[in-house]
Parts: structure tokens; C-alpha cells; sequence
């Protein structure tokens, strides 16, 4: 009897230690306002909640508010999609201070930026896949605001890439070739003004970034520079001062997952996942065309994804978790 | 187990806990039949209504490029002189000058010469279709009726609801900019002027009629300077409005003073916000002072029509 009673005990203590370990608290997860991130956030939240037993809960977010909130206050504890080359200063506060903590790449190809133009533009002249097709034909790219000059659409103020382009085009001499640094004003505009252009198959020339929903949808080509120096592009093209600048094309951009450090000592489990959790471009451009044709939201998004592939987020989570997600999604 | 499963079910589709949604299908499809039209109508329409604005955006890179060229020293002369115009008063010139020297040794002379330019074009296209709106809503049980829900919408509706399929019918910067600051700001003013007639006392009225005033001149000489102290309250109204939209309109691309607020904004630069912040509310509060001091003038001038 005894014996009995001690091993109920210990079996008792044992389920305890193992629900212990396993119940997950509360995990907010940043939903920052482009396409590719929203759809992580949303799958990151679902394998959390169905397959940890978090308590999940999605904030909207931004690069930099969010950045500067996980640095300062800890909040929110995930941003699954974060490029951190906007935010490389705080960061590397963030981390030597070991507030925030890196877990792996999100995109594994790396983002992707550069300067584009449409491809029914290179379908008329291929030469225009080239900065010197460009220049060349600088009369076509028409500025909004003054006939005399042609328009480079940069990055809205403030983004980190303003500043990089801002030295390319003096770099490439593009203010000689009679090209004007054109601010949409925000990331919206941007895509409404190649939205614009291409569904009237107008030219336009400008600084924009995959993976995307827009450049999903409206085929763009990227303008080849001729040279990728990474070192030179590192060292003094994305600082604010740079003597010399020298043109460099974009090379891929760390794209990675980023999680406040006290995520990582409290849900070891959660942090394992989101460290293997990555997606390729080619995967990530397929989903946001779904989406795009679909206008689905975050969730629908996420739903669909799990659903069709399957055997890319199993390789993600342990089995016994794996079985368990695959439980909630025949349940939707 | 099972029944538990099936009540469970029941619930899960009982009308009552879930609201009788459309299909999703549906309103998929429906959401992306008004884009496309939308789209459709963009693409065939797009360049023509460009063109219709043409003169607007030709006038305004005029205005702008005439105050941006011109030596600062008379632009702050025209400035003051125009206050001292208005307001016959020392004090108030006086602030004046002293703003826009700030502005100017704090480097933000360019960002606010162009605000300026767009905000005295967006203020003047206000009223010039405000006011004779207002008029015609005073005249009319019918077009109040109308307009006034139509203002409601334009004051509430989230900027950026509209901007952005503005850009898309209009490309960025100072046009479509232009459109929205006008969108947001143009309701006080029809509001007050349509208040501040329908308030003028129906006895005032009978007795121009008795003296023989006709339509034209009971609205130019009894309406119009009885409804006055209304209508300037709407100017003003819509006046901080204009200068309120200016960091929205610069997400459109236009350029001003609301670049570098949004810029130093997602670079926490919060002094250069605040610098930029105060340049906006010194344009304010002059065309403000400006215009009530002017106002007040006119009605003294205008005598005892009201008790005061």
C-alpha cells in the first residue's frame, strides 16, 4: 500500500514536472504590416497555440517601433520577420546588452534589394536590365512634379535604404544623367506609384524589395550595376557618411527572426522551433501570390500553408508537436 | 464523447452565437471585382483626369518655386507687411518676424516656404468652393440634407482610405496632396457659413425685403456681413485643418514640413519632430491671428449691423 501510495506520488510529481515543462505562458507576436510577415507571424502563432499550448496573442508592428519596444520594454516577444539592417545600431545594443536575441534566418535566401524597373520595359529594350540602359533612357522615367527631370523613386525618409541610395545615386552619376531622388513618403505610396505605372504600362525606375506581395504580383526586373562589393557596401554605402561612394549592388539582406531574450529563457521549446523556422524565397513568393490572388488574411494565409506544405513545417517541430498541429488543422 | 461532439457542432453553427456572415468566397469575390474595377477605371480614366489637373499641380511647382527662389529677406518683408496689412498691429507683426527668424536659423526656412505655398493654395481652394457651398445649403433644406451626411464621411474617414487609391489615379505629390488636405479641411468652413446663415434672424430679412432688397442683395448685404463672425470661425476651422493634414499629405510625397517630422520620427530624433512640429504651429498661428485680426477689423468697419 504504501509502496502504492508512493509511487502515485511520484508518478503525480512526475506529470506535474512534465506539464510544468511543457505549458507555455503568454508569447505576443509582432504582425509587422507587409504580406511575408504577417504570414510568419500568423504561422508562428498557430504552431505556438495548437502545438505548445501558448497563450498567443498578435500585435501590429513596424521595423522600428518594434525594434525600439523590444529593446526598451521587452514587448512584444517575437518579431518574426525582422530586417535588420534598418535597425543595426539599436540592435547590436539590444543584443550586447542581451535583451534581444537572434534565432535564425527567416528568409534563408536573404531579402532581396535593388533598384527595378517593369518587365514589359525590358521586353521592348533588354538593355534596360542595365544601369546604363537606364540612364541612357532617363528621359522616359517622368518626374511627378517637374517635366525637366526624370524620377528615381527611393526609399520614404527615414527607412535605413534612403541613406544607401542616396549614395548610389551619386555613385552612378544618376543626378548628372538628369535623375531627382523622388520620396513617395511611405511605404504605401511607393507600391501605389508602381501599381500605377504598371497597370498603365508606364516606365518606372526605383528602389524596391522581395519578397513582397507587390513585386509577386507586378513582374519587375532587377537593374544590374555590373559589381556586388559587399565590403564597400558595408563599410560606407549604408552608413550616413560615406567620401567615396562607389556603386554596389544590393547583396542579400540578413532577414532574421528576432526574440527578446527572456522568450528564450522561458520557453526554451518555443525558441528551438522559431531558431529552425525559415522559409526560401522561391516558397515565400508562391505563398504571397496566393494570397495576393486570394486577399486573404494573416490567418487564412497560415491555414493554407500548413495545409499544402506540410513537409516544410514538420521539419520544424518535434513529432509529438507535429502530430498535435496537424490535429487543430483537420479540426478547421 | 460523441454527443458531447455533436452539441458542440450545433453551437458552432447555431445562427444566433455566430453572426450569419457572407460566404467567404463570396466576399473574396466580391472585394476583387470592385478592385479591379477600380483598377479598369484608373487605367482608362488615369491620364485624363492627370490632365485636368495639370494646371493646379503647374501653379502650384509655380508658387512654390517663387517662394523658395525668391531672397529670403523679401519674402519675410511680404510676410510682415502682410500681417501689418491685416491686423494693423505692431505686436502681431512683430511675433511674426520673430517666428520666421527662428525658423529660419534652426535650417528649416526651404521645408516651410514650401508648406507654406501649399497650405495658402489649399486654404484658398477651400473657400473658394466652401463658401459658395455653404451658400447654396443655406438656400436649401434639400442640398443640406445631402451634403451634410457627404461632410460627415470626408471628416471621418481615415486619410489613408483614399490617399492611397488617389496615388493610384494620380501619381504622388503636391496634386493629390493637395486633394486630400482639401477633403479634410473644406467641411468647417461649408458648415459654418450654412450655420451662420440660416441664424440670421428672419425679421432682419423681412424688413430688407420691405425695403425693396432683392435676392442678390439681401445674401451680399444682409446674409453674408450678419453671418460673418460664423464664417470666420469656419476660415480659422479650416485653416488648422489644412496645417493638421500636412505630415498625412507628406506620406504622399509631398514635401514640407511633414517630411522631416515623419523622418526624425521613425529615426527618434524627437528635437528635430519638435523643431518641425513648432515650425507647423507658428504657420498656424500666424494665418490664425492673421485672419481673425483682419476679421475683426472688417466688422467694426461694418458698424452696428449686429448689437455689439
Amino acid at each position: 500500500m504504501k509502496r502504492l501510495i508512493s509511487a502515485a506520488v511520484l508518478f503525480a510529481g512526475l506529470v506535474t514536472a512534465g506539464e510544468s515543462q511543457a505549458a507555455c505562458g503568454k508569447v505576443s507576436i509582432s504582425d509587422m504590416n507587409w504580406a511575408s510577415a504577417t504570414l510568419m507571424a500568423n504561422v508562428d502563432a498557430f504552431i505556438l497555440k495548437n502545438g505548445y499550448g501558448c497563450e498567443t496573442e498578435i500585435v501590429p508592428g513596424d521595423t522600428m517601433p518594434t525594434g525600439t519596444s523590444m529593446v526598451e520594454k521587452g514587448e512584444p516577444d517575437i518579431a518574426p520577420e525582422f530586417w535588420i539592417n534598418n535597425f543595426k545600431e539599436a540592435l547590436a545594443k539590444g543584443i550586447a546588452e542581451k535583451r534581444l536575441n537572434i534565432l535564425g534566418d527567416a528568409l534563408s535566401d536573404g531579402g532581396e534589394e535593388g533598384f527595378w524597373v517593369p518587365d514589359y520595359l525590358v521586353a521592348k529594350d533588354p538593355s534596360m536590365a542595365t544601369i546604363e540602359g537606364v540612364i541612357k533612357n532617363a528621359k522616359l522615367f517622368k518626374h511627378p512634379e517637374d517635366p525637366e527631370k526624370s524620377a528615381f523613386m527611393t526609399c520614404p525618409a527615414g527607412w535605413g535604404c534612403q541613406v544607401t541610395n542616396g549614395h548610389l545615386y551619386k555613385a552612378l552619376n544618376l543626378e548628372a544623367a538628369g535623375f531627382d531622388l523622388v520620396d513617395a513618403g511611405s511605404g504605401a505610396a511607393l507600391a501605389g506609384t508602381i501599381a500605377k505605372a504598371y497597370e498603365r504600362k508606364q516606365p518606372w525606375f526605383g528602389y524596391y524589395w522581395a519578397p513582397t506581395a507587390v513585386l509577386g504580383k507586378y513582374k519587375m526586373v532587377k537593374v544590374d550595376f555590373g559589381v556586388t562589393d559587399k565590403e564597400h557596401f558595408d563599410k560606407c554605402l549604408t552608413k550616413e557618411i560615406c567620401e567615396n561612394p562607389k556603386p554596389s549592388m544590393y547583396p542579400p539582406s540578413p532577414v532574421k527572426t528576432l526574440v527578446v531574450q527572456s522568450f528564450v529563457d522561458r520557453e526554451p521549446d518555443g525558441a528551438a522551433y522559431l531558431a529552425k523556422r525559415s522559409y526560401s524565397n522561391a516558397l515565400m513568393n508562391g505563398q504571397l501570390a496566393w494570397v495576393e490572388d486570394n486577399q486573404a488574411d494573416g490567418e487564412t494565409a497560415a491555414v493554407h500553408f500548413l495545409n499544402t506544405h506540410p513537409e516544410i513545417w514538420k521539419a520544424w517541430v518535434p513529432a509529438d508537436i507535429a502530430v498535435k498541429i496537424t490535429e487543430s488543422l483537420t479540426k478547421m | 464523447m460523441a454527443l458531447k461532439d455533436i452539441r458542440l457542432d450545433m453551437v458552432d453553427s447555431f445562427w444566433l452565437t455566430k453572426f450569419p456572415s457572407m460566404e467567404r468566397a463570396d466576399l473574396v469575390a466580391l472585394r476583387k471585382a470592385m478592385d479591379g474595377g477600380f483598377r479598369e477605371f484608373s487605367r482608362s480614366y488615369g491620364d485624363a483626369i492627370e490632365g485636368f489637373f495639370d494646371p493646379l499641380l503647374y501653379f502650384l511647382v509655380w508658387f512654390e518655386k517663387l517662394l523658395l527662389n525668391a531672397p529670403w529677406i523679401v519674402v519675410l518683408a511680404v510676410l510682415v507687411g502682410l500681417t501689418y496689412a491685416a491686423s494693423r498691429s505692431w505686436k502681431l507683426s512683430g511675433l511674426v518676424l520673430g517666428s520666421f527668424l527662428l525658423i529660419g536659423y534652426f535650417g528649416m526656412w526651404a521645408d516651410t516656404m514650401r508648406t507654406l505655398g501649399i497650405i495658402t493654395v489649399a486654404t484658398f481652394l477651400s473657400l473658394g468652393v466652401g463658401i459658395p457651398v455653404g451658400i447654396t445649403m443655406a438656400r436649401s433644406d434639400r442640398v443640406q440634407s445631402t451634403v451634410t451626411p457627404v461632410l460627415d464621411i470626408m471628416q471621418t474617414m481615415p486619410a489613408f482610405v483614399y490617399l492611397i487609391p488617389v496615388v493610384m489615379l494620380l501619381g504622388i505629390g503636391k496634386v493629390p496632396g493637395i486633394i486630400a488636405v482639401v477633403i479634410y479641411a473644406i467641411p468647417p468652413v461649408i458648415r459654418l457659413t450654412n450655420l451662420g446663415i440660416r441664424m440670421v434672424d428672419r425679421e432682419v430679412l423681412e424688413a430688407a425685403t420691405a425695403f425693396g432688397a432683392n435676392k442678390a442683395q439681401r445674401l451680399w448685404n444682409v446674409q453674408l456681413p450678419l453671418a460673418m463672425p460664423n464664417i470666420m470661425a469656419g476660415i480659422n476651422q479650416t485653416i488648422m485643418m489644412a496645417l493638421a493634414m500636412v505630415v498625412i499629405a507628406s506620406m504622399i510625397g509631398v514635401k514640407g514640413l511633414g517630411q522631416p517630422v515623419l523622418k526624425s520620427i521613425t529615426n527618434q530624433y524627437f528635437t528635430l519632430g519638435l523643431l518641425n512640429g513648432l515650425a507647423i504651429v507658428a504657420i498656424a498661428i500666424m494665418f490664425d491671428r492673421v485672419s481673425q485680426a483682419y476679421a475683426k477689423r472688417s466688422q467694426k468697419y461694418l458698424g452696428g449691423m449686429h448689437g455689439d
